[in-house]
């Protein structure tokens, strides 16, 4: 057994854990955070997405080991300190963006990161950068309604 | 998926992976894991420790020495080759390379060094590597070497690294010709059906001063294209046959075999996108 220390959610966490203890099975069993997905196990779909050090990563593809003294975000951590929801979860709850729902915890995430990384982004270019997210389903059109919301959302809440 | 069970290692610095790796029979070094760890899950490979080369922070620089010679840390990742302000003005090819790797996600963890060594035939990174004439610098306990990248690229899976060496650097030479990378998959994150790396320069009345040109999803691992380049260098492109020129080398060749695509099928779109991307090249110049 080795030991992990990391930020979660603004929260010091350590446990110990079997070196082959995936990222994505830490959060959900060791710390009990069920948000974060399991869906292909293979790098592919993007429902285990979370922020590490604020970039988006998969976390199944990510040893619990090395996130050693990592800052992490989960969907968890989208929640407003008084429970409402954030821009990001307001603008997929108005837009109904799910499809299945499955996958929605890591495009919440992705949705924190390009909002906050490049607010001006186009449709084309929203496509484009959650293609780390498609997995079975259709269109994804309310999901890059929701994130073009949530970006002038954002873009508003500057000024 | 759990990967079987290893004993994991975390050194701080590289000499300690080093004094790691050679005494630990039977170890793996650990970078991004972005492959390794599939193949872990799957079995493929069940290494009795892994050596977590991570945290040393002497492997994640980019630097650029007596204005023409790039260094880039094996544990650069992805995302950072491609932002990465030295490289995008140094080498804009590498830059434009990484962008076309799996996703966002893959791209933050994912490194150059760990990329390198795993040596998939259809790996983005090493065409251009070899386009761009790229060396590796390995180290051992007793030993440094550097090698260029086409003789540490045996084949497919397979590389030069000998037990109780890491690949510590990628060095590369300043490069701004003018290039054109494409990577052709049904679905952008998916290894590739066929790639080509290529690179020229036109002399003023038109002739082909220098070229390269380098593919992947061959069957034995990504490969320069010498029969082209030789065809070609010291000619316009009113004199050449390209299409000739092409299927001559290419009939020679046998590419993948999968799910993704038959031999034929991908020797078909291979094809295509040489005959597309040197005409560009040898005719107009710059193309991106």
């Amino acid at each position: 057994m080795v030991t992990v220390s990391m930020k979660v959610n603004g929260k010091n966490y350590s446990g110990e854990v079997e070196p082959r203890t995936l990222l994505v099975h830490f959060i959900r069993d060791n710390l009990k955070l069920k948000g974060t997905h399991i869906g292909c196990d293979t790098a592919h779909c993007g429902a285990c997405t979370i922020l590490w050090n604020g970039e988006p990563v998969k976390s199944c593809q990510i040893l619990a080991v090395q996130a050693e003294g990592a800052d992490l975000t989960t969907v968890e951590g989208l929640e407003l300190e008084d429970g409402k929801y954030s821009i990001e979860q307001e603008s997929f709850r108005e837009h109904s963006a799910m499809q299945c729902g499955y996958c929605t915890p890591g495009f919440l995430m992705m949705t924190r990161y390009l909002i906050r990384n490049n607010p001006e982004m186009t449709r084309d270019e929203i496509r484009e950068q959650l293609h780390g997210n498609y997995c079975m389903c259709t269109g994804y059109q309310q999901i890059v309604d929701a994130v073009q919301d949530a970006q002038r959302k954002f873009i508003k809440s500057r000024k | 998926m759990y990967p079987s069970n290893f004993e994991y290692m975390r050194p701080k610095t590289l000499e300690e992976a080093i004094e790691l790796i050679s005494s630990m029979e039977g170890s793996r070094v650990l970078a991004g894991g972005q492959s390794l760890l599939s193949m872990m899950k799957l079995r493929i490979f069940e290494p009795s420790s892994l050596i977590d080369i991570g945290f040393i922070p002497e492997l994640k620089h980019v630097k650029l020495e007596d204005k023409h010679k790039v260094r880039i840390g094996a544990m650069v990742n992805h995302h950072e080759i491609l932002d990465n302000p030295i490289v995008r003005e140094n080498l804009p090819m590498l830059s434009s390379t990484a962008e076309k790797i799996a996703d966002l996600q893959v791209r933050n963890r994912g490194t150059i060094g760990g990329s390198i060594c795993e040596a998939d035939p259809a790996a983005d990174y090493l065409p251009t590597l070899m386009a761009l004439n790229a060396k590796v610098h390995l180290k051992s306990k007793s030993e440094e070497r550097s090698l260029d990248i086409e003789e540490f690229i045996k084949g497919p899976f397979e590389t030069e690294i000998q037990d109780g060496e890491i690949l510590t650097e990628v060095e590369i030479e300043k490069n701004t010709e003018n290039f054109a990378v494409e990577k052709y998959a049904r679905r952008k994150a998916d290894f590739a059906v066929a790639s080509v790396a290529a690179s020229a320069r036109l002399a003023k009345d038109g002739k082909v001063e220098y070229i390269r040109v380098a593919i992947g999803a061959t069957s034995e691992g990504p490969k320069r294209l010498k029969d082209i380049e030789s065809s070609i260098i010291g000619k316009t492109s009113a004199q050449l046959d390209l299409g000739q020129i092409i299927q001559n080398t290419i009939s020679k060749i046998d590419m993948i075999s999968d799910l993704h695509g038959g031999s034929e099928y991908r020797k078909y779109v291979l094809s295509g996108m040489l005959m597309r991307m040197l005409e560009s090249l040898i005719t107009k110049g710059r193309q991106r």
